[in-house]
């Protein structure tokens, strides 16, 4: 060897290399497990949550007005009496076999009192429950008299409609179908699709709620474009067509009548990189970390061509969103462009849900740009394609969807309308009908039963 | 260091460390609610073996390294103890290996603390590490996808653990005795067949071991940064053809990325670990009270998971900064020598623990690529335990052959000094 203390001071080298890998193992373990570990633990494929409702009697699962959704009684898991309630909150609530994941999954540590934080084991030594053969109560957000109420008007029709509180961020209503009987999932032929959460999972493209997105960034760009609506244009090479010939639009008329060619070229106008970037901000192509519950993400995509920009601008293209996330982004521009955070657990035994203390909101767009797109939406409502939302004496606001999607060869439309009330009922709702055409024939009219069932609900 | 100091300090040690199998024992043998005699016996014949190893090589061996023999006695003993809650008979036989292994870790001191490089010998050991890896593509049977076992008669052992060894001590004398680069030419050759025949057995985690500890090993002593940028380039190149080549290297790569989406096929072992971390929490579920049943392997190369799971994330941690004692101490040993080939030969022990571990744990966290390699002292297997033994003595052989260095000097000094 040449040069001996070169390599003695490598080994001191080698030495602070190890001791920095090492670090790495611990840092890197703690921050995944910490950071995971509740969502690890509740997959369905977790062994230990099986073993433990063998052997523990599970905690009850409650709705926010103390409703039993699903309790335990000599070691059976019980579900609530009502079958139009199980079917409505099945999704929500979720099943004991892992087939759906719901709160029976995704909350089985607590409801089975499987935790092992120290502050549970000090508990437990206080009431004396060592070895924690009771598990805790959960309580939701969740209305199950609204979710049987949208459940009976859904009228067996496929899709989802999500109601959440603007304001907290609490989902009121969930409701999916198909959908299935947690009482009797493991026994039931079900229908293909029946244990996929649509309102969490169902991933469809936007159509013209997309517009939302679009207008916010010409408002934000202060675009204000007047355009001819001759019923189609062609934008490199792509025939964009509206339903009717809307004649001279600006922003606000062309937004209330959902005009189609005017967005096409809008967006054109905004350039696709300007869209994706507030599409992002409305949180499309974003992981959803959320603590009580997983949200697909959604989808927003932009090419080189123009036609596709067209397209994506008004919700078709590549162009993807969950019911959920339909919610979030309409809650955003009622709460004054702030997004909540979605919760569904108000509490977890005798304690509030530690991370509802924290709700965290994010800012999408200024509060400028929300109540232009308030009042926008208002008039969509009033006079534009969301007449059948109307409700004489309140104010409604909202945007109707129509989008396409080809099944059998056949082009087909998927019904959407998302809107909310004013601040004294901070609701807003998501609503999507599979395939039953256009958003003014079918969404709408079910989003305003919602909101007359909210208005005259005084607990709401 | 004043030795009363260090033997009070090292009796808190032990005495702490009995404390700790004990109550783990005394807790298994309590844990179905029947009362298992059986964990209480082997509690304290384990508890009784430590502390007769430790006081029996202290007064053999003066200068021997307290801090290392004792960081190993706790790895095993929360090896024995984990083992034991999974298999109470593979439990016995480990501690079977453990009585075993001291034998032979004694005959190692012995013969290293007296001895130089091996010189022209060395030929013969990278002859033998090439004949016991090659053994097993022909006398093997495949375990888990891996051909790495022989069977004689009614033993089975993993002769890679042992031409690891072979590897460390090839690497000290070639290193410390070459200069020229042509001089080497051996040497490499005869890692990449190492490596290659590692990868051909599929027995990825212990070809990865020989490659990081060579290419450590190379730049420390050489110091030839363009040659090591190289051997990383040829390491990087062989890893991604072996992933283009193998489907078994890509599926290893892609229940990396996402474990979860084949979570009841390829994915499910690494699913199954972070379930159990996950479950632990950070003060574990208690001894017993985990689900090691639900991990494969869990005995095995999985055991850091339901050590974590039972103890928990806290006590995990804990157990790699016992890792990152042994290793500081042996570098210290390693500095400390005055031969070159002895510093090499400690380095070389020490880095190859080190990468081994952080292999294994780095895997089973979903840091990096999961490859099957047993976690040093702490896994079931008598080969593993075996080995890791060897490498324990030739670092208190050397620290010993060091100690009495500085005792004839000091005696040398004093004799000056009169």
């Amino acid at each position: 060897m040449k040069n001996e203390k070169k390599f003695r001071k490598n080994m001191k080298l080698s030495t602070g290399f190890f001791i920095i890998l090492f670090s790495i193992l611990i840092l890197y373990m703690g921050y995944s497990v910490i950071r995971n570990g509740t969502s690890w633990y509740a997959t369905p494929y977790n062994p230990r949550i099986a073993n433990a409702r063998s052997n523990i009697r599970g905690g009850t699962i409650y709705d926010r007005n103390g409703v039993k959704l699903a309790w335990s009684q000599d070691s059976k898991r019980q579900y609530n009496e009502t079958k139009e309630i199980r079917r409505a909150c099945s999704h929500v609530v979720g099943d004991i076999y892992g087939k759906s994941i719901g709160i029976e999954t995704t909350y089985a540590k607590q409801l089975y009192g499987l935790e092992n934080d120290l502050f549970t084991l000090i508990q437990r030594f206080i009431s004396g429950d060592y070895k924690g053969k009771n598990g805790k109560d959960v309580t939701l957000t969740i209305d199950s008299e609204l979710s049987r109420f949208i459940y009976k008007e859904m009228k067996g029709r496929r899709g989802s409609v999500v109601v959440m509180n603007y304001k907290t961020g609490e989902i009121i209503s969930s409701v999916s179908i198909l959908t299935f009987d947690p009482s009797t999932v493991n026994k039931d032929k079900l229908e293909d699709t029946a244990l996929v959460d649509r309102a969490t999972m169902g991933r469809y493209p936007p159509g013209s709620i997309m517009k939302i997105v679009t207008a916010s960034r010409a408002i934000d760009m202060g675009i204000s474009m007047e355009y001819e609506c001759t019923g189609e244009t062609v934008i490199g090479g792509q025939k964009v067509t509206c339903k009717h010939v809307h004649g001279k639009q600006n922003l606000e008329e062309a937004f209330a009548n959902s005009c189609n060619t005017y967005f096409a070229e809008l967006s054109v106008k905004i350039g696709g990189g300007s869209l994706l970037s507030q599409a992002e901000k409305f949180k499309f192509n974003r992981t959803f970390k959320y603590s009580d519950f997983t949200l697909y993400r959604s989808n927003f995509e932009v090419s080189s061509e123009k036609g596709d920009i067209a397209w994506a601008g008004i919700g078709q293209y590549n162009d993807l969103i969950t019911p959920t996330h339909a919610a979030l982004m309409v809650s955003a521009v009622a709460n004054d462009g702030v997004m909540p955070e979605p919760k569904l657990v108000r509490k977890v035994g005798d304690t509030d849900n530690m991370s509802w203390n924290l709700i965290s909101q994010d800012r999408i767009i200024s509060s400028a740009t929300s109540g232009k797109l308030k009042e926008m939406m208002k008039k969509a409502v009033d006079e534009g394609t969301g007449t059948s939302a109307k409700i004489p004496g309140f104010n409604v606001y909202g945007k109707t969807g129509t989008a396409e999607y080809v099944e059998d060869g056949k082009v087909k439309n998927h019904s959407w309308f998302g809107g909310f009330l004013d601040e004294d009922k901070p609701y807003a709702v998501a609503v999507i009908l599979e395939g039953a055409g256009f958003g003014s024939s079918a969404a709408a009219p079910l989003a305003k039963k919602i909101f007359e069932y909210i208005i005259l609900e005084a607990s709401l | 260091m004043n030795s009363k100091i260090q033997s009070r300090s090292t009796a808190a040690v032990v005495v702490l460390q009995t404390l700790f199998t004990l109550s783990a024992f005394a807790l298994l043998s309590i844990r179905n609610g029947v009362f298992d005699p059986w964990a209480l016996i082997m509690g304290a014949c384990l508890s009784a073996f430590n502390v007769v190893q430790y006081y029996l090589l202290k007064k053999m061996f003066r200068s021997m390294d307290h801090f290392v023999i004792l960081v190993s006695q706790f790895l095993w003993s929360v090896g024995i103890v984990e083992i034991y809650r999974i298999s109470q008979r593979y439990a016995v036989r480990q501690a079977i290996f453990l009585v075993f292994g001291t034998a032979v870790m004694m005959i190692v001191i012995s013969v290293i603390k007296s001895s130089r490089d091996f010189g022209k010998l060395n030929w013969l050991f990278m002859g033998g590490a090439v004949i016991l890896l090659a053994s097993t593509l022909v006398l093997s049977r495949a375990i888990g996808g891996a051909r790495n076992w022989i069977n004689i008669g009614p033993f089975s052992f993993q002769p890679s653990e042992f031409a690891k060894i072979l590897f460390i001590m090839s690497s000290a004398y070639f290193l410390s005795t070459r200069d020229k680069l042509t001089s080497f030419i051996p040497y490499i050759i005869f890692t990449a067949v190492c490596v290659i025949l590692l990868v051909v057995a599929k027995e990825l985690g212990t070809g990865l071991l020989i490659c990081a500890t060579f290419l450590i090993l190379f730049y420390s002593a050489t110091g030839r940064k363009l040659l090591t940028i190289l051997g990383i380039g040829v390491f990087g190149a062989g890893a991604y053809g072996s992933y283009r080549l193998f489907s078994h290297v890509r599926t290893r790569v892609e229940i990396w990325r996402d474990p979860w989406a084949s979570y009841n096929a390829e994915g499910y072992q690494i699913v199954q670990g972070l379930l159990a971390l996950a479950s632990g929490g950070l003060f574990g579920t208690g001894l017993g009270k985990g689900m090691p049943g639900a991990i494969p392997a869990s005995h095995t190369d999985y055991i850091f998971t339901v050590i974590g799971e039972e103890f928990g994330l806290i006590f995990a941690a804990i157990l790699i900064v016992f890792y990152l004692v042994f290793i500081v101490r042996g570098m210290i040993i390693a500095m400390n020598t005055d031969s070159i080939y002895d510093a090499l030969l400690v380095f070389g022990c020490t880095a190859m623990l080190s990468v081994q571990s952080f292999i294994i744990i780095g895997g089973v966290i979903k840091l990096i690529p999961l490859t099957g390699i047993t976690l040093p002292f702490v896994s079931y297997g008598g080969s593993s335990l075996l080995s890791s033994m060897i490498q324990l003595g030739i670092i208190e052989g050397i620290s010993i052959k060091n100690g009495s260095r500085d005792d004839r000097e000091l005696e040398m000094m004093g004799q000056i000094m009169i």
